[in-house]
């Protein structure tokens, strides 16, 4: 598990971005909107939208092939359809791998 | 109502800490000031130093658990790096002695310290065993007990309190049904010792287990067992005991017979002063500080429409409950990051039980102390309806 403090807040447009990746759930009637976010095999997200402190955790049989997933995910979470298109290919090829390692022979979408 | 000494406010004024179940927080000053003592000359080690210090630790510790616990022979009080531990050297070592497989009882309130050394050997094919599940309010039936009884049944491994439901079992009538059968019978109290009284002059049980580190105020790292027929569980850990050292046998005799090793010093002598600290304050005192900041709890939170308690009227300050609609572990990051207020969420380490009250998923539980004060449970409270009120809005 780690926390993170990042330099600008989280944006509800990146929590929107999220849901592309894999299942967020929101309570955004909070005095602090709390989201948290899960992929499977990859990392879990805890935060606050708003707020720019995120704890992520990651699988201790994948660590080494997420430990910048989080940061992508921020990296092109503004950088439109092409950042979108740019980071499934990268998360698949991280599923390949991940499938390869468990021994697991039809690639994962 | 507890009072802070000056010196003794809380670390973090803005932290609410209800995670007592698991660890007590905060320690007695007194905890503290002798830990540092402890720590602040050589430690006399009795059999391996030749320094003599004001208190032998592990002694003086034995002779106020046998007075606290109503035991004649302090010497049979045994140290241990906590109640896993304990529970670990009581099952195997029993288990090492059966000359053939045997039937153990156990119950649905149980925590994998219980739980995983009776599969172990189960898969082992050195045991069976039957659960017996509590009833809707959360306690064992002792004629349960005995009707699970066979006659190759050697072991009964039971909590005193659940640390999922806050209840506490009826272990005076089980060791009764027990007294005259050939059966060992060991008490996990674990998460009753400290909490409420445990005359074991009175209750016929073979082995009684508690960890230091929750309601006697000790250090984690600190826990053990008492044993009344130390002969009955094999010796399963051998080493230095600063005794008979010539001998390659391990000393047979209390309480050297469990103990190897370096004792943890620093632990034991934060235990003697959590007992010492429970003494001066009074259990009755304690305890009924307990009950009322638990009644306080199951009383407001089962008023909410969202929430979901299991355990209406628990006899320790244990209060699981869930919020419709929100997992566990979000609840309690929420409490946590958003208002400061420090639960445990999850199994507990006792999946059983939570297979029956929430289908396996957890819960969050709310263990407060004899430090919360009535102010941190309504700020509590009022979080959680927080929290609540937003699961369907």
């Amino acid at each position: 598990m780690k926390e993170y403090i990042l330099d600008e807040p989280l944006t509800p447009e990146f929590i929107v971005f999220l849901n592309k990746f894999g299942t967020v759930r929101s309570f955004q009637h909070l005095r602090r909107p709390y989201f948290s976010f899960e992929k499977e095999r990859f990392i879990s997200v805890k935060g606050f939208v708003g707020e720019n402190t995120v704890e992520v955790r990651y699988r201790k049989e994948f660590v080494d092939l997420t430990p910048d997933f989080f940061h992508l995910l921020l990296y092109y979470s503004n950088k439109g359809p092409s950042g979108m298109a740019t980071l499934k290919g990268i998360e698949n090829e991280i599923g390949r791998k991940m499938d390869a390692r468990q021994g697991i022979t039809e690639s994962r979408q | 109502m507890p009072v802070f000494a000056e010196s003794h406010k809380k670390g973090n004024s803005s932290l609410v800490y209800l995670n007592n179940a698991a660890t007590s927080w905060p320690k007695p000053r007194e905890v503290i000031s002798e830990v540092e003592r402890c720590l602040d000359q050589p430690f006399a080690e009795a059999g391996r130093s030749a320094f003599c210090s004001a208190i032998d630790y592990p002694a003086a510790t034995r002779e106020l658990l046998a007075e606290f616990f109503h035991t004649k022979n302090p010497d049979h009080w045994v140290f241990t790096g906590n109640a896993t531990e304990s529970l670990n050297i009581l099952i195997h070592g029993f288990a090492h002695r059966e000359p053939a497989r045997f039937h153990v009882v156990t119950t649905d309130l149980e925590h994998n310290s219980v739980l995983r050394p009776l599969y172990s050997l189960e898969q082992e094919k050195r045991l069976s065993y039957t659960i017996v599940h509590s009833g809707p309010d959360g306690h064992v039936d002792p004629e349960d007990i005995l009707r699970a009884v066979r006659p190759d049944t050697r072991l009964v491994v039971m909590n005193h309190g659940s640390n999922v439901l806050g209840t506490v079992q009826d272990i005076q009538k089980v060791g009764q049904y027990l007294a005259d059968k050939d059966i060992f019978f060991v008490v996990d109290g674990s998460q009753t010792a400290g909490l409420v009284p445990v005359d074991l002059s009175r209750i016929s049980l073979d082995a009684y287990v508690f960890t230091g580190h929750k309601a006697l105020f000790g250090m984690p790292g600190t826990g053990g067992f008492y044993i009344s027929d130390a002969g009955r569980v094999a010796i399963t850990r051998q080493g230095g005991t600063g005794s008979d050292s010539r001998n390659l046998t391990h000393p047979v005799k209390m309480p050297e017979r469990f103990e190897a090793g370096t004792p943890n010093y620093t632990g034991i002598a934060s235990l003697y002063a959590g007992i010492r600290f429970i003494k001066r304050t009074g259990l009755d005192v304690i305890s009924a500080h307990n009950n009322k900041v638990t009644k306080y709890f199951t009383r407001e939170l089962a008023g909410h429409r969202n929430i979901i308690l299991y355990s209406a009227s628990p006899d320790l300050p244990v209060i699981p409950f869930n919020i419709r609609g929100i997992p566990p572990d979000d609840v309690g990051y929420i409490l946590s990051r958003a208002y400061g207020i420090i639960t445990r969420t999850g199994l507990h380490c006792a999946p059983l039980i939570h297979e029956r009250i929430d289908g396996g998923t957890g819960c969050i539980r709310l263990s407060p102390g004899y430090f919360t004060t009535l102010d941190e449970c309504r700020e509590s409270v009022l979080a959680i309806y927080e929290v609540a009120d937003s699961a369907d809005s």
